[in-house]
């Protein structure tokens, strides 16, 4: 297992590796650039902004530079903490020397901000929400795939299905106005938008507010409005499943040697049918993360969902890059976790 | 049976796991809500007081803190030489004050740093005597503290702070967006900003070219600004956002992240408390600043900007957490009709304007008749009436009424080109004539592009259909994503009619018709935009800008506009934007005319 582990961890710098590449030429080969704008900048203006980003350099040598800047440590005299020329890890050697790792560079529509920045500060809070909105997806989803299946064709099954139809096709962009209209303007039980913590972050993305109520109101509604979205999607995925499994030889041979029904459906059956489950929910979770565009709009959330399209479309080079590079980090290692969750599910399911 | 467990397991589940999400909730909620709203870490201790006492019905107060709301995304820069945006300028024009100061009413030009001006014969150079004692500050996590230097001294503004930023501007390594505004004005920045060779040169000549800026500090508090010709305007860019004092010191230290929270130093009515980016920015009340009359002390403590999209923060305003707040075009219409909301509504002018340009070496809209027939087709107040209905004004020139120099729309109400189908028919049949066709039908195709979204598209397809039905002319509408759009229309493949807006830097004619529409402006670049070039509407817009009598530039501006959209009907004028705002009744405020608000000159009701 160990073994596989590190196998997939090696495998996922060549991914990443390979992704950055393609990413960097497919962003170049868009026309227009980060410094086109509606009131036309003055063409020498534009150079000198172009040769402070090393734009002006050959693709070759601005993608090396990228890599260097993000991959290879440097060691440098001065700290530079406060500096824009940043780096995510930074340790202090001997000689008053710093050894400096990570840099993904600056953000060109705001000069005083990297995207390490971005990383530190609006990250953490889309992975908040991405954790809360998948345990809120999975507590309701699970239970009401489970209740259609075992009631097949009863009013519980008609009634949780209903449930999940209504949850698949209630947009976020719907539901979210809906929810702040309702619980935020009407009743003023909940604030309408914002998020209850800041930064700094304990261990990278804990907010220090979690236990706090201020915290969790303005966690509630985007949650649900996510959750609800995803939950129709594992729902139906464990109905399906689940109705599928019950009708295997196995589990008529388990209740045959006198098993009771709860023995059955929970060791037996749910087990098995909760493997396609859980193949979604790695990328369903890298896909909450990168898709909370809309929720965080409408809910005024500062994270980083926004900067998948902003970036995109200022032309901010090095955001897309680190936008990119990220959500591609996070499915792979969701994908990590789903194959070993896998081998906790399937006993028959080993790596070595 | 079994399945019946089942039901009552999982129930309960659902119902702990709901429990317990609902548990998270600490019984005495009002405490934190409130304290999140005071922030400090002592009010803690209050609050339990409160809530062992209830007191008595003394008037609730509201807090002395104004809530507004920018626009989706953060600000994107507190750095008054690089601001380029709305909300950074807003935010800039809080934290510091320029030599001058534009009312936001009368846009006339008020002492700012500046107590006075003298302007030497030529007309050319101003000698600008600045306010003494104006100390720097910071906030440190507390409070407001003045900024002192390695000895111990008080940092106060000068002349050389001035001489610092304005040049750090046009330095061609800071790689300003905005250096150019002074490059047109101010002596000797051409030659620094778009030096050849910059990386080439030694430090001497690099220092040379920094000295040849026409931006001096006689002594500590005397500053010279020379400029490149006798203009009405000069006062106006001496006074912009990008010739402020900047602290030498902090930025040479903290490099570009100078402008953080934690860092930021100014001087102007406000300072920096805190910015949450992407979420919530507040600046607090300076103490050290005495108040002049153009910025007198302010009577909020705090003003907090949330960084949010229209709905978003219009839904914060109805639920009570904004005092301003911006109405969704969705919602105009039930706003209007809401007998409250109605009340507290403000439809107000903006400086800007939204357009259409012809190519005008592309047939059919190479010929004249041609362009004026489609500029007469456009009904511009059904439009506004019935597709943006944000109470646009109809526009039937470029220059927005109001900024210096324009044109008014009372004495002139026929002026321009107005929306006439008879006429629109006229001028089409002169084309058909011109041209020498048979038939209507020979008139080559009409592209239409605009850049992709939904409102560009709504006003599009509506002007199409205007065209459509008075002149049977059908264009096909096309459109592009932004960045793409504007490298099309910038290009030689300009399509035959394109849309762009402008909105203002500095109140003035100047910044409207000749720096969007001269040769090599936004409007009109050197290849693609209008590809349009007239040698009297050129020398028109020169001269105006050196007239020194207000009557006579009106009359200048409006003849250049007479060229601009009928003459010639290179442009195609569609309307004028207007904020629609909402403000709560209690507020005191002012409403700017130049798009910054003044928040030093408003006030809150603050007894409930």
């Amino acid at each position: 297992m160990g073994r596989y582990i590190v196998q997939r961890f090696l495998w996922m710098f060549i991914v990443l590796f390979v992704i950055s590449m393609i990413t960097f030429a497919m962003m170049h080969a868009v026309p227009g650039g980060p410094f086109t704008q509606e009131k036309a900048l003055p063409p020498e203006i534009i150079a000198n902004l172009e040769k402070r980003y090393h734009l002006n350099e050959p693709y070759w040598k601005q993608y090396l530079l990228y890599i260097d800047n993000v991959m290879v440590p440097h060691i440098s005299k001065d700290a530079a903490p406060e500096m824009v020329d940043e780096a995510l890890v930074e340790i202090s050697l001997p000689g008053g020397n710093y050894l400096r790792w990570i840099n993904f560079g600056p953000s060109y529509s705001s000069r005083s901000r990297t995207v390490n920045d971005i990383f530190r500060e609006q990250l953490p809070v889309s992975i908040q929400l991405g954790v809360i909105s998948m345990v809120v997806a999975i507590t309701i989803g699970l239970p009401l795939g489970v209740i259609s299946a075992l009631k097949q064709n009863t009013i519980w099954d008609f009634l949780g299905m209903s449930v999940a139809i209504f949850g698949v096709s209630m947009p976020v962009v719907a539901m979210g106005p809906i929810l702040i209209w309702i619980f935020g303007v009407a009743l003023k039980w909940l604030p309408p938008t914002g998020w209850g913590a800041k930064p700094p972050f304990t261990l990278f993305f804990i907010p220090n507010t979690l236990g706090s109520w201020d915290f969790w109101k303005h966690t509630l509604m985007p949650a649900f409005a996510v959750g609800t979205g995803y939950s129709a999607i594992i729902a139906r995925l464990t109905r399906a499943s689940l109705l599928q499994v019950i009708h295997e030889d196995y589990i008529r041979t388990a209740r045959a040697k006198g098993l009771s029904e709860r023995i059955v459906t929970t060791r037996h059956a749910l087990r098995n049918a909760l493997i396609p489950v859980v193949t979604i929910l790695g990328p369903m979770f890298a896909g909450v993360l990168t898709g909370l565009f809309v929720v965080e709009q409408v809910f005024g959330i500062p994270g980083m969902g926004k900067y998948f399209i902003t970036s995109i479309t200022n032309r901010d080079y090095p955001v897309i890059m680190g936008a990119i590079l990220m959500y591609a980090f996070f499915l792979v290692i969701s994908n990590v976790f789903v194959d070993i969750t896998y081998a906790w599910l399937d006993p028959r399911i080993r790596y070595d | 049976m079994y399945s019946k467990k089942w039901t009552i397991v999982l129930g309960a589940l659902l119902a702990v796991s709901m429990l317990l999400s609902a548990c998270a909730t600490p019984t005495p909620e009002e405490i934190i809500i409130e304290v999140t709203k005071i922030v400090e870490g002592e009010t803690v201790v209050e609050q339990v007081v409160v809530t062992a006492t209830p007191e008595p019905a003394a008037a609730e107060m509201r807090d002395n803190v104004l809530h507004v709301s920018f626009g989706p995304g953060d600000v994107p820069t507190l750095d008054p030489s690089l601001g380029t945006d709305t909300s950074s300028i807003q935010v800039v024009e809080e934290l510091t004050i320029g030599l001058v100061r534009l009312h936001e009413e009368t846009l006339a030009v008020d002492p700012g740093m500046a107590v006075s001006w003298d302007l030497s014969d030529d007309g050319q150079t101003y000698t600008f005597h600045l306010l003494e004692g104006i100390p720097w500050v910071r906030w440190n996590g507390n409070s407001v503290e003045e900024v002192l230097d390695a000895d111990g001294n008080v940092r106060y503004v000068t002349a050389h702070d001035f001489e610092y930023g304005t040049k750090r501007t046009v330095d061609p390594d800071t790689g300003s967006s905005y250096a150019y505004v002074l490059g047109m004005a101010l002596a000797g920045v051409e030659e620094y900003l778009y030096a050849e060779n910059w990386n080439d040169l030694t430090d001497e000549e690099k220092a040379a070219l920094r000295d040849g800026v026409g931006i001096k500090a006689l002594d500590d508090y005397t500053l010279e600004m020379t400029f490149l010709t006798k203009a009405a305007y000069n006062l106006n860019i001496a006074g912009m956002w990008v010739a402020r004092a900047e602290p030498q010191w902090l930025i040479e230290e903290k490099g570009d992240r100078w402008s953080e929270p934690g860092f930021s130093q100014s001087y102007g009515p406000y300072a920096l408390k805190e910015w949450v980016h992407d979420s919530v920015m507040t600046i607090v009340v300076n103490p050290f600043w005495p108040g002049i009359e153009s910025v007198p002390q302010p009577i909020i403590e705090e003003i907090q900007f949330s960084m949010l999209d229209q709905s978003a923060a219009f839904a914060e305003y109805e639920a009570g957490n904004l005092e301003v707040a911006a109405v969704p075009s969705a919602d105009i219409d039930r706003v209007k009709a809401d007998p409250m909301l109605s009340e507290e509504l403000i439809i107000a002018p903006d400086g800007c304007a939204y357009y259409y340009g012809f190519n005008t070496e592309k047939a059919p809209v190479d010929n004249v008749h041609m362009r004026r027939a489609l500029s007469y087709a456009v009904d511009r107040t059904d439009l506004v009436e019935n597709v943006t209905k944000g109470g646009q004004q109809p526009a039937q020139w470029f220059c927005r009424p109001g900024m210096a120099g324009c044109p008014y729309i009372d004495p002139h109400p026929g002026f321009g080109i107005t929306s006439n189908a008879d006429e629109a028919k006229a001028e089409l049949a002169l084309h058909v004539a011109a041209v020498g066709y048979t038939d209507d039908s020979e008139i080559s195709e009409v592209q239409l592009m605009h850049n992709t979204s939904e409102g560009h598209k709504k006003i599009a397809e509506a002007i199409a259909e205007m065209w459509h039905e008075t002149l049977g002319i059908q264009p096909t509408v096309t459109n592009q994503e932004w960045k793409v759009y504007l490298k099309t229309i910038r290009s030689e493949d300009v399509p035959t009619v394109w849309r762009l807006g402008w909105c203002l830097d500095y109140p003035d004619a100047n910044n409207f018709t000749r720096e969007v529409f001269s040769k090599g402006g936004s409007g009109n670049p050197e290849v693609g935009g209008l590809n349009w070039l007239n040698e009297d509407f050129e020398q028109i817009v020169l001269d105006a800008a050196v007239e020194s009598d207000p009557v006579k530039r009106v009359e200048m501006y409006a003849e250049a506009e007479n060229i601009l959209v009928y003459e010639d009907a290179a442009v195609l004028p569609i309307y004028w934007y207007t904020m629609v705002n909402v403000t709560k009744p209690y507020v005191n405020r002012t409403y700017s005319n130049h798009g910054h608000d003044y928040y030093e000159k408003w006030s809150l009701e603050l007894e409930k």
